[in-house]
């Protein structure tokens, strides 16, 4: 069955829209049949009094001396002018016409109109009453009644004619269908707003776990942990799974990557270290070639990590801990320099991404600033936004021209090639806070060296 | 000077060893981590330099045994592995410094001399106030034999106080010991410093004061010395 366009987008709205339909229909139906059910015997009891009314003219009439003589009637409503309630007796003339012989006082000027069909039908079926529909003298609609009948005394039929105004009872009809009409409204808005809350309550369950879902990926929580009814723990069950698989793929990914690296960087050393000790031609190409080979591992097992990197989620990290054991590495690793760090965190300051990340972008700034200071790096960490988060380390050594930062950012400049190390180090931090969706900035420091702000996205406490 | 060489790859081993003994080292080599860990146990080696992929047992276990049996050589860590896990959980197991391959042969010796130039320094002896232990000669410290991780601001501290147990000392006094004159004297960085260093070797170790300042002693059925 195809449903509507607002149908198919909710699933709320496809169970409201088909229970309103469904409703909407038995309504309807239910509505309808009432009110032709009480019109019907509202019409039956109007018709007890028109049969009275021919039944006392059948009984009274006579025929006195060769003229048609009416009883006299109590019903005093006939004999009030247009009262809307009449009677008159007439004989068939030609073409299923009829000649009025008796009417009553209340008819005074006018007669009773009969259809010639009707006229027909009496003719054939003599003693037996037919109503039909006609109108009266003030337009009213009237209900009428015909029958004709032989006489004692007089050779040709006569018809007997009766009829009321039926709008009273046309009146009663059409309140009582405002009634119901008005009654079954409400009821159908009862069960529209009954049903509403019922899938509303219905699916609570569902809504609750698309927001642990959402928590999963913001990296509030780490799996679903709910009830949930039995219809959707295996639903549950399955995106725990999918989570957990998410996060064994990059786990994997990443020893591959390390187990590659260890691998190839022994043999690249032991022919760097050979080549050096023999001077000759085919030295030289070795060193060189050693060196370029070694350029590609570092390139290609960063490009690695990275991918690994996009696919992980719902990580959250504590930045503290982080902090205090790369600050205590650097100064192990600066220690013939007598590097100081001196770094600030709140305790409870959460980055969302992977522990790792963070070491290696916290650790890659922090060793540059260690490198260039003249002994004193200070680290600071700090809550910026509900989202975001700061992590600042300036430096006293020399710092570094505003027109040569960007240069620096750019993936493998060689700017600090002065100083031992990779030389890779702010160009792979840029690349990893952009896959964060976060920004490295250079500027100068107070302390009178560089100053490095990277901003990253941080997890709720 | 004698020096252990622990590094399984043949080739590299061979070229090690060679330039060593060129620099006039005296060099014993190990292939995989129980060699390395029963020839450091049994011989007094000035300096190691240990390679972190071995055969047997890793490096760095073999260093964590080292450490918990006292053997205090100074380390020379050499690995492929360049991520800063892999460093911190290196400096933790106890080393001295690190290098990552690939290296060159000169860059190796002059870390190696540096090392040796610093162990050489300072023979001061161990000092402790309780299960906590410093030693001033590798700059580090434990408590009840498991090693701390300290900054060395935290070991300034640290060392301060203990030379100074059982006193209480003003954190003005403090401020003037940790930083040199040009360093911003925030004297609210104190507090930071203490809890920090609270959490790190117990929250009762060091008293407060109120309104005089900090003390440091051992706990309660602890010896004192």
């Amino acid at each position: 069955m195809r449903l509507p366009a607002l149908g198919r987008r909710s699933l709320v709205g496809r169970l409201v829209l088909l229970a309103a339909g469904w409703s909407l229909a038995v309504l309807i139906v239910t509505g309808l049949s009432l009110t032709a059910f009480f019109q019907q015997a509202a019409l039956s009891r109007f018709d007890l009094g028109l049969t009275d009314l021919i039944e006392g003219l059948n009984a009274g009439v006579s025929v006195e001396e060769g003229r048609v003589v009416a009883p006299a009637l109590t019903d005093t409503r006939a004999l009030r002018v247009y009262s809307g309630r009449y009677w008159q007796i007439a004989e068939p003339g030609p073409n299923n016409t009829i000649k009025v012989i008796v009417p009553s006082r209340s008819l005074f000027d006018r007669e009773l109109s009969i259809p010639s069909g009707v006229v027909a039908q009496v003719a054939a079926t003599p003693a037996v009453q037919v109503f039909y529909g006609a109108e009266g003298p003030l337009d009213q609609p009237l209900r009428a009644t015909a029958m004709q009948v032989q006489l004692t005394g007089r050779a040709a039929p006569v018809i007997l004619m009766a009829a009321e105004d039926r709008s009273p009872v046309d009146r009663e009809a059409r309140r009582f269908a405002a009634l119901t009409a008005g009654a079954l409204v409400i009821l159908g808005a009862g069960i529209l707003a009954a049903v509403f809350i019922q899938v509303r309550v219905g699916l609570q369950p569902l809504f609750r776990l698309r927001g642990e879902v959402a928590d999963v990926r913001k990296g509030k929580i780490e799996r679903i942990v709910g009830d949930y009814p039995s219809e959707l723990e295996p639903l549950a069950t399955e995106l725990n799974a999918l989570v957990a698989h998410n996060q064994d793929v990059v786990e994997r990914q990443r020893t591959h990557v390390g187990n590659l690296a260890h691998a190839l960087k022994t043999p690249i050393s032991v022919m760097l270290t050979e080549a050096q000790q023999q001077p000759g031609q085919l030295s030289e190409v070795v060193s060189r070639q050693a060196e370029a080979m070694r350029g590609h591992v570092e390139h290609h097992l960063r490009r690695a990590r990275a991918a690994a990197r996009s696919q992980s989620h719902g990580e959250r990290t504590l930045v503290e801990p982080v902090l205090d054991e790369l600050a205590v590495t650097l100064e192990r690793i600066f220690q013939d320099k007598g590097v100081e760090i001196d770094w600030r965190c709140p305790e409870d300051l959460c980055f969302r991404g992977e522990r790792q990340d963070l070491q290696e972008m916290a650790g890659n700034i922090m060793e540059n600033a260690s490198k260039w200071s003249r002994g004193r790096v200070r680290a600071t960490a700090a809550v910026v936004s509900p989202e975001r988060l700061m992590i600042t380390v300036e430096d006293d050594g020399p710092g570094l021209p505003a027109d040569r930062r960007d240069e620096v950012l750019k993936r493998g400049a060689r700017l600090d090639e002065s100083a031992p190390g990779s030389g890779l180090g702010l160009a792979i931090v840029d690349e990893l806070a952009r896959a964060y969706g976060g920004s490295l900035v250079l500027g100068d420091s107070a302390m009178g060296g560089l100053k490095v702000e990277l901003s990253l996205p941080r997890a709720e406490t | 000077m004698r020096i252990l060489l622990v590094e399984d790859d043949p080739d590299l081993s061979r070229q090690l060893k060679l330039a060593l003994g060129d620099a006039g080292y005296a060099v014993d080599h190990a292939a995989d981590g129980e060699e390395a860990h029963y020839l450091g146990e049994g011989e007094p080696y000035d300096a190691v330099i240990l390679d972190l992929g071995l055969p047997k047992i890793d490096g760095v276990s073999v260093l964590e045994r080292w450490r918990r049996d006292n053997i205090a050589m100074p380390v020379l860590i050499l690995t492929a592995r360049d991520n800063w896990s892999q460093k911190v959980a290196g400096f933790d197991a106890g080393a001295d410094d690190y290098l990552t391959k690939p290296f060159h042969t000169e860059e190796l010796l002059a870390r190696l001399r540096a090392l040796l130039r610093r162990s050489a320094g300072h023979a001061s002896p161990n000092l402790s106030c309780g299960g906590l232990r410093l030693d001033p000669r590798s700059a580090r410290a434990s408590v009840n034999g498991e090693p701390l991780r300290l900054t060395s601001l935290e070991y300034r501290l640290l060392h301060y106080m203990i030379m100074h147990q059982g006193r209480v000392i003003s954190r003005t006094e403090l401020v003037e010991h940790l930083y040199d004159q040009d360093f911003d004297r925030d004297s609210n960085t104190i507090e930071v410093f203490i809890g920090r260093v609270r959490k790190k070797i117990g929250p009762d170790r060091i008293e407060t004061v109120r309104g005089l300042g900090y003390r440091l002693t051992p706990l309660p059925g602890e010896p004192t010395e």
